[in-house]
């Protein structure tokens, strides 16, 4: 029995102009310029100097923290957006997380208000503060510092710090969640302080030392969440002050139901879909008091707010342009927010939202169709605003969820260009359930920031806890343990002079003892943070809105929730696979080519004409990833089960596994631009392919291309994929929508977890990079979330403008044009 | 048993119904002037080769055996020498010289076909075989016909409509699904002429097979300018086939894609051709001529 009781489930009716709030507010969004807000640096900053008492447990003193900034936070209404909250005081702000990163904003201070790159607005009066009171208390306090004074400055760390190997995220953040917000909406959050209460209660009797720290978390997680009740009850405030003062008493009115949905909740259970909404984001905004904004996701909300919508609809509260306009002020809020970026990551790594994900469609835990009517509601109300967050994302199970979903799924992608992404019901379910999920919580899940996957509110997945640079780990089975960009210093393990090697399968070794290297050094790293974190930064209040921290009376930190994953991405991917292929292919089987000869032109970056003729041979002649040439195919899945196994062989801090994923934000870019060249006859250089996504030009065929990525998904990428695809737009939009979703079942069917679209040609993006001023709403999909292309380095246009563009009409590569090529 | 294949091409949208991966087969009977696919014609592979791309490196001279390469000039193979053995293609870094045609086994075929099965699945297609005229092949072609239906995939056939037609009869048409008939000219002593053969037995073999099968026939008419492009000819055929109770029709469009193919092989083709496309819009005078029959897209 299908939900859907939409006569067109388009609603094509609504559109901006039907809904000029929405058209208003977007306007607003597009005009705004990010600014820094300090507010939470200086209310934390303040607490701890002057009320933190160390005697106390983490969870404790986070929460007191937490409450202390909550409610000194200032309660403001910018626009004419009916839900009340915002991220930080700013219309549009980055707020600052001095726990994590904000210190290296300091030595900019001065500059990040005028810089050329996506500037951010920062006031004197608030430079000076953090310049004199802020920063200077925090100097050795952030969760890179405590790491490096708690494990005396360990190998690891000072990996890491060179940048070109791995990430450890943690140094940032851990967020990367989707809470569940059901228990929230049905009893308030007031139902949520009871509850803990009642159980901290439970604990008076019992003496020991377990007991007294469960007593504690319920204690932290009463004074948090009593945090978002204040914050609301001054948003109350605020807003019936802006009633009386308003002139318009259409204003008046509008701030007037403000006030009293604030007063109703999250405090209390929520009755009409309004409240649900506004709840929802007060909540949101209470976890970014102590979580940093970054990959903090709402999950499915066309199933969390469907009772709501169900019912107000029924009782005649609602229609459907009203419950639109509610979902688009929605959109807009979570777009309140950037993070800060400092100047040096705004050259390598710009562009980025701040990637909180909602998912939409697929099965329910029954495994049966869960799309309804509020699900095209929120598909229209994406593809109405066409803003970078909050990532959107359709989940479709080609066997339940009926055609004319993913065909109006389709459609959204080609009418906004890029979103949303579409994600395989059968293939992620399949995933979850190998990592020991149950069925039905697999069922339950949703996307995480880019593209990683947990069931909601049950698994507290650190999904972007690892990035690792599969080109570093090629380079150093090159060059014996070496990088060209670190020098001569020895990194990784001496192994042998490739040239000595008499098989493939010699060098296969040799690779993968660099990389398990590589591996163990990130991973002891991000246990030693994840240490740090449980002392520094515990959530009770993320805590409350999970399923198993109240049961357990245990923070997330310390493994609370009921499964506790953390996530490793991989970046590279299709380029070390290619090289793994071109080395057995032109040394080991058609001995072409000695390995010397390999290593020589790798190091001399393929110049004079000896070299232009290997790398035209390598990128000609060798197996490549994205087709299914056999070679190519084994050493892509060889790498795929390498990494699963290496990962599920440790176990976190939290209790959980390692998931390997492939997703690459705009790293692949950054780090590309600061690799040597590689033996598939990539030069120095040039970026590396994203994601998953095979190697510009590599992958002539759509149907080979989409086959070979398929054939990899399933039990062993678990933290899923992000897979991009370029493809010509045409002109009928309805003829190509039903192509568009045909290959998508296809691809699904055949097992690929993840795919998403930039729906635009090379000549479009290079237009685009030449004149800016004309697109300046342009989104592009980077790797699993999107972007302004505006706002993107160089260096990432580039790589947009290059990725391979296959029309639709032939399923064939678009060449690509002269004047995109790049000049090397 | 082997077939001699020129190319497959997957993702194809017009040559039968859904998204379908073309077989192209080697060797053609028949020389139209306007062939898209003249590099196919031959029933032995050639060597092609790409001015644009070659950098001059001489490897493909260090390894011919037949002293076939030329250096100098437009065009690198001297194709009196050359015999098709392709070593200069392998060597060559810049793919300026590449093979075509290639030797698969059906079992290796029919592996690459089945990859797409999804893909047939989800809209409807299958697998056509073009050509090329695939029944030049028909022992290979009629064991890949029957090995495609067995698997449950949908099989369509473009033909020129030379075969010999017990045979095919017997060997192929139970598996096929669906038949892309060309038909060029009714005049046949034109036919001889123009494309080399006469059209005696298109034009039975046409009349037969839409005596069983007259639902599963789309006749195709290739609409050339200056060749089957008159009101003579066009009206015709047209006529003919309401003689024959034809079902269904198809316009193809003339396009110069033959042209560069040719040129890549050393091959002149005759330039009384346009060098622009028809566009599928301007086909409306011409198909005036069919009225009451149904007008297939290709």
């Amino acid at each position: 029995m299908t939900a859907v009781t939409l006569d067109e489930i388009g609603l094509k009716e609504f559109t901006l102009e039907s809904l000029p709030r929405l058209k208003e507010l977007r306007t607003q969004y597009f005009s705004r310029q990010p600014e820094i807000c300090i507010e939470r640096a200086r209310y934390v900053t303040q607490y701890l100097r002057e009320h933190d008492d160390s005697a106390h447990s983490p969870e404790l003193r986070q929460a007191k923290k937490v409450e202390y900034f909550l409610r000194h936070k200032s309660a403001r209404f910018h626009d004419r957006n009916l839900i009340a909250g915002n991220t930080t005081s700013k219309a549009l702000g980055a707020p600052l997380f001095p726990e994590f990163f904000a210190l290296t904003l300091w030595p900019e201070l001065e500059t990040v208000s005028d810089r050329k790159k996506n500037p951010q607005k920062l006031t004197a009066s608030e430079a000076s503060e953090l310049n004199l009171e802020i920063f200077p208390f925090w100097m050795d306090k952030n969760v890179l510092e405590v790491t490096r004074s708690q494990f005396d400055n360990p190998e690891c760390l000072q990996l890491f710090e060179k940048l070109v190997f791995f990430i450890a995220a943690k140094a940032g953040c851990i967020s990367h969640a989707v809470p569940t917000y059901t228990s929230m909406l049905q009893y308030g959050l007031s139902g949520l302080i009871k509850k803990a209460a009642e159980y901290e209660e439970e604990l008076a009797g019992v003496t020991d030392a377990d007991a007294e720290q469960k007593a504690d978390f319920f204690r932290a997680v009463q004074i948090s969440l009593q945090g978002i009740i204040v914050h609301a009850e001054h948003l109350a405030e605020e807003a019936k002050e802006l009633a009386t003062v308003a002139d318009d008493p259409k204003d008046a009115a509008e701030f007037t139901a403000m006030a009293a949905v604030c007063r109703s909740v999250p405090v209390g259970p929520a009755t009409t879909f309004r409240e649900a909404v506004n709840a929802i984001w007060i909540c949101q905004v209470g976890i970014h008091a102590e979580n940093i904004n970054m990959a903090m996701s709402p999950g499915r909300l066309d199933q969390i707010l469907y009772p709501y919508y169900k019912q107000d609809i029924a009782e005649g509260r609602l229609d459907i342009g009203r419950a639109m306009e509610l979902v688009g002020c929605l959109w807009l809020k979570i777009a309140d927010n950037v993070t800060m970026v400092p100047e040096a990551s705004e050259e390598l790594f710009g562009g980025a939202g701040t990637v909180p994900a909602i998912t939409l469609g697929g099965v329910g835990k029954d495994g049966e169709d869960a799309v309804n009517d509020l699900t095209y509601i929120m598909l229209r109300a994406t593809e109405l605003l066409g803003i970078r967050d909050p990532n959107v994302n359709a989940r479709y199970d080609y066997e339940k969820n009926s055609q004319d979903y993913c065909r109006r799924v389709s459609e959204v992608i080609l009418n906004t260009k890029s979103v949303p992404a579409f994600f395989n019901d059968k293939a992620n379910i399949t995933a979850l359930c190998g990592q020991g999920e149950r069925l039905e919580h697999a069922r339950d899940y949703a996307v995480i920031g880019c593209v990683e996957l947990a069931s909601s509110g049950r698994d507290y997945p650190a999904s972007s806890s690892i990035m690792m640079n599969l080109a570093a780990a090629l380079e150093m089975a090159l060059f014996g343990g070496k990088r060209p960009i670190t020098g001569e210093e020895q990194i990784g393990p001496a192994t042998p002079d490739p040239s000595e090697l008499r098989s493939f399968e010699e060098f296969w070794k040799i690779f993968k003892i660099q990389l398990d290297w590589l591996i163990e050094q990130a991973i002891t790293l991000n246990e030693y943070m994840g240490a740090v974190h449980q002392e520094m930064m515990p959530s009770p209040l993320l805590s409350a809105l999970f399923i198993g921290p109240m049961d357990k009376g245990v923070d997330l930190i310390r493994g609370g929730a009921l499964y506790n994953s953390s996530g490793a991405t991989h970046i590279a991917f299709a380029d070390v696979v290619d090289s793994l292929s071109a080395i057995e292919q032109t040394v080991f089987i058609e001995k072409k080519y000695t390995f010397n000869d390999v290593l020589e032109q790798v190091r001399g970056n393929f110049s004079g004409q000896k070299g232009v003729k290997m790398r035209l041979y390598l990128k000609n002649h060798t197996p490549k990833y994205g087709t299914e040439a056999v070679i190519a195919r084994k050493n892509a899945h060889n790498m795929i089960q390498h990494l699963f196994e290496k990962y599920q062989s440790h176990t976190n801090y939290r209790g959980g596994p390692y998931h390997p994923s492939y997703w690459t934000m705009t790293n692949h870019a950054g780090l590309g631009g600061i690799s040597g060249a590689l033996p598939h006859g990539r030069k120095a250089g040039e970026v590396f392919s994203s994601g998953i996504t095979p190697v510009s030009g590599a992958a002539p065929e759509l149907t080979a291309c989409l086959n070979a990525v398929a054939e990899l998904g399933g039990e062993c990428v678990p933290g899923c994929w992000a897979l991009n695809i370029k493809y010509t737009p045409e002109s009928d939009v309805a003829i190509m929508a039903e192509r568009f979703a045909q290959t998508i079942e296809a691809y699904f069917r055949a097992g690929g977890q993840q795919v998403q679209f930039n729906i635009m040609t090379y000549e479009m993006l290079l237009d685009a990079k030449k004149h800016p001023e004309k697109y300046p709403e342009l989104m592009v999909r980077v790797s699993g979330y999107s972007a302004y292309f505006k706002d993107l380095n160089e260096m990432m246009k580039d790589e947009l403008i290059t990725r391979t563009q296959y029309g639709l009409d032939d399923g064939r590569v678009v060449p690509l044009p002269p004047e995109a090529k790049r000049r090397h | 048993m082997r077939g001699l294949i020129g190319n497959i091409s997957r993702y194809a949208l017009h040559d039968g119904p859904g998204i379908r991966t073309t077989v192209f087969l080697k060797g053609c009977p028949l020389h139209c002037p306007w062939c898209h696919n003249p590099e196919l014609i031959s029933h032995e592979p050639e060597v092609a080769f790409y001015a644009e791309r070659c950098i001059s490196c001489g490897d493909c001279q260090a390894v011919c055996p037949e002293d076939a390469i030329l250096m100098h000039g437009e065009k690198r193979i001297d194709h009196t020498r050359c015999t098709g053995c392709g070593l200069c293609t392998k060597s060559c870094p810049a793919i300026a010289l590449v093979m075509i045609g290639r030797e698969y086994e059906l079992e290796e075929l029919v592996e690459v076909l089945l990859r797409d099965r999804h893909f047939f699945e989800v809209s409807g297609g299958g697998v056509t075989l073009s050509g090329g005229e695939p029944t030049q092949q028909l022992e290979f072609t009629a064991s890949l016909l029957e090995r495609l239906h067995n698997e449950g995939i949908h099989t369509t056939i473009e033909s020129n409509g030379i075969f010999p037609r017990e045979t095919f009869a017997s060997t192929c048409l139970d598996h096929l699904d669906l038949i892309l008939f060309d038909l060029k000219c009714i005049d046949s002593a034109w036919h001889q002429e123009v494309v080399g053969r006469g059209n005696e037995r298109i034009l039975e073999n046409l009349s037969c097979l839409l005596k069983t099968r007259a639902r599963d026939v789309i006749v195709r008419i290739p609409v050339i300018p200056g060749h089957t492009a008159t009101p003579e000819n066009i009206g015709q055929i047209a006529d003919h086939l309401r003689k024959l109770n034809v079902c269904r029709y198809s316009l193809l469009p003339y396009h110069p894609f033959g042209c560069s193919k040719a040129a890549a092989l050393g091959k002149i083709q005759k330039n009384s051709l346009p060098e622009q496309a028809m566009e599928q819009d301007k086909l409306g005078q011409w198909q005036e001529f069919f009225h009451g029959i149904e007008r297939v897209l290709p």
